[in-house]
């Protein structure tokens, strides 16, 4: 039995800003709760907190059953980290510190091999052998035959870069799903996880027994699997006591009944600083109303020490105008186009105005096509060209920006760059306004979230005149609010829509869809498909 | 570190002696008499007692090697 119980809970930044205040909410036993907010809400301080890895200032986290956590940063490790260094930080304390031991006593005996290194390492073993080490070593084996299709003896020593965001991501959830610990955090486990991988993730949330605490913006995720929904905002948590289908009205729902609590609490206080000011003049004229003055003194000062209900959370304001402009009909053309060694080569149109989900597995060179079409020098055979007065507009996924790393976003519209001038202060932190990035406007770019620098790139294409948008994962960083304030702006935009996607919420916007197949197939449906299984290579 | 399944009783266990005596009476023949090796080993057992079975013939080889060799330097 597993449960997380956070009551009363505050966190103030190192600025002196209070992020979190009175945070209350239990995830009971065998629950799946989705913790959701927008970008610096505040959900990964509160994730860290019942984590244990932050002391609550105020209030406290009980729980109880083990805690298995997976961070968000799994999925890109890129450090020398291994399998099996990662399968041990993932396991509970005490096979970690009998781990550590056992290491310690091995590098000791390749010093020494005196008595005291040997019983000492004999000693480490027997303690890996209590804390239930050697039957964690054949959970490991099932975790890595599971996730890699190798023995655990095979990949024990791999580093973690040598594999896939998605490989990184399945490995850590195989081993807490079938770890000891009945409590799971998870941080943002669908990302970099394709459809078949999402639908898996799916699939293995449902079925387990433990009480599972995620964060997540994939919405088709979070309408299958959350049966509660934790929401930071406006500086604290409330909780929607049903699934995700039924959350935005709940949550529409909450905000009115704040606005509408609010706005009684100030037509009662304007009422009794009312009566005051009244009988403070009686009193003056008549000192047998002195006593009434007092006693209306008195009460108006316990109802403002009361203090107001909480007022409404703002709403985060995110507005794209994504414009466009009319182009030749026939807007992509392209016939027996083969980007080499990648795919067989295809033949495609695409019309003015047409919405195109790029589709299909991971490695058969949908970003890659995205990029040729962009401009950028990508080796192929065949022809391919764009029709008249298209102009493409490229979203990189968020690491493709290198160059942008050290600056900021009032900076890079004020140099602008071919295709798009640069811009003043004044109209440069205008636009940041509308796309809530007002207040990053000087923070250079690689300290921005994923939700912010993916943002800031839809504004440039805005910025950029674009009449053909050719997005790869535009969705990948966004909360739910901003994936649906770019689904808007898409669907107001007057042009052409190239979008490569793994989130099936948003494919549903498109109107037919190219899919890149795991055989080198390159086809159209009209139908999203996301069977298609990842292209294989060698291990 | 290797895989190791079971903490049960085990005929390992023995062997562990066995298999030890037979390869350092080969090891130590010119410089110490058998019955030395075995009631050494057999300490060594003793003395290891608790550590995982699976473990047990290298670590009960290993450490009744060096007092061995401390024995005869």
């Amino acid at each position: 039995m597993g449960f997380v119980d956070v009551s009363g809970v505050r966190h103030t930044l190192s600025d002196g800003r209070v992020l979190l205040e009175d945070v209350s909410f239990r995830v009971g036993d065998g629950v799946r709760a989705a913790l959701v907010g927008e970008n610096g809400a505040g959900k990964t301080t509160l994730l860290r907190i019942v984590a244990g890895d932050l002391d609550p200032e105020v209030g406290s986290v009980a729980r109880s059953g083990g805690l298995g956590v997976m961070r968000q940063f799994i999925g890109s490790v890129r450090d020398d980290t291994t399998v099996q260094r990662l399968l041990v930080d993932l396991s509970p304390p005490a096979v970690r510190a009998a781990w550590d031991a056992v290491e310690a006593a091995e590098l000791a005996l390749m010093e020494s091999d005196a008595e005291p290194a040997q019983m000492a390492y004999a000693s480490a073993l027997a303690q890996w052998g209590d804390a239930g080490g050697y039957d964690t070593e054949i959970t490991w084996d099932t975790v890595t035959v599971a996730a890699l299709g190798v023995p655990y003896e095979r990949c024990k020593y791999r580093e973690l870069s040598t594999l896939s965001g998605g490989e990184q991501k399945r490995l850590a959830l195989e081993a807490l799903l079938r770890g000891p610990d009945q409590v799971l955090l998870l941080d943002e486990p669908d990302n970099y996880l394709d459809v078949p991988g999402k639908r898996w993730l799916e699939d293995r949330l449902l079925e387990t027994r433990k009480t599972v605490l995620f964060v997540s913006h994939d919405r088709e995720l979070l309408a299958r699997v959350a049966d509660r929904v934790v929401t930071v905002e406006g500086g604290t948590a409330w909780v929607h006591g049903g699934g995700f289908a039924s959350y935005p009205a709940a949550r529409t729902a909450r905000h009115e009944r704040l606005a509408e609590l609010r706005l009684r609490w100030d037509e009662e206080h304007e009422r009794l600083v009312e009566l005051v000011r009244t009988l403070q003049q009686q009193a003056k004229n008549s000192p047998a109303m002195a006593s009434r003055y007092s006693a209306m003194q008195t009460r108006l000062a316990k109802f403002e020490a009361a203090g107001p209900p909480p007022d409404r959370p703002p709403e985060q304001k995110v507005a794209m105008r994504l414009r466009g402009g009319r182009t030749g009909v026939r807007a992509v053309m392209a016939e027996g186009l083969e980007l080499t060694g990648l795919m067989r080569p295809f033949d495609l149109e695409v019309w003015y105005g047409d919405r195109v989900g790029v589709l299909g597995s991971n490695g058969a060179g949908k970003s890659h096509f995205l990029r040729l079409l962009a401009g950028s020098p990508v080796p192929h055979t065949g022809a391919w060209r764009l029709g008249a007065r298209v102009v493409p507009g490229f979203f990189a996924q968020t690491h493709a920006h290198p160059e942008w790393q050290d600056r900021t976003p009032v900076d890079l519209l004020w140099h602008g760059e071919p295709g798009r001038p640069g811009v003043d202060r004044g109209r440069a932190m205008a636009a940041l306004r509308r796309y809530g990035l007002a207040e990053s406007g000087d923070q250079v770019f690689r300290t921005l979230s994923g939700g912010q620098q993916a943002r800031f790139q839809i504004l440039l294409l805005e910025l950029s005149g674009a009449t053909l948008l050719l997005l790869d994962e535009p969705t990948d960083n966004l909360d739910v609010l901003s994936a649906e304030a770019l689904e808007e702006a898409l669907a107001s935009f007057d042009g052409t829509v190239l979008a490569v996607t793994h989130d099936r919420w948003f494919a549903r916007s498109f109107d037919r869809f190219l899919v890149f197949g795991a055989d080198g197939r390159v086809y159209e449906s009209t139908e999203p498909v996301f069977e298609e299984t990842r292209v294989q290579r060698a291990r | 570190m290797t895989l190791v399944a079971s903490l049960v009783a085990d005929p390992t266990v023995d062997r562990s002696v066995d298999d030890a005596v037979a390869r350092l009476a080969e090891e130590f023949s010119d410089r110490v008499r058998p019955h030395l090796i075995v009631r050494v080993v057999r300490d060594c057992r003793r003395d290891l007692g608790g550590s995982p079975v699976g473990a047990l013939p290298e670590l009960v080889e290993r450490l009744a090697r060096i007092r061995l060799t401390e024995a005869v330097v």
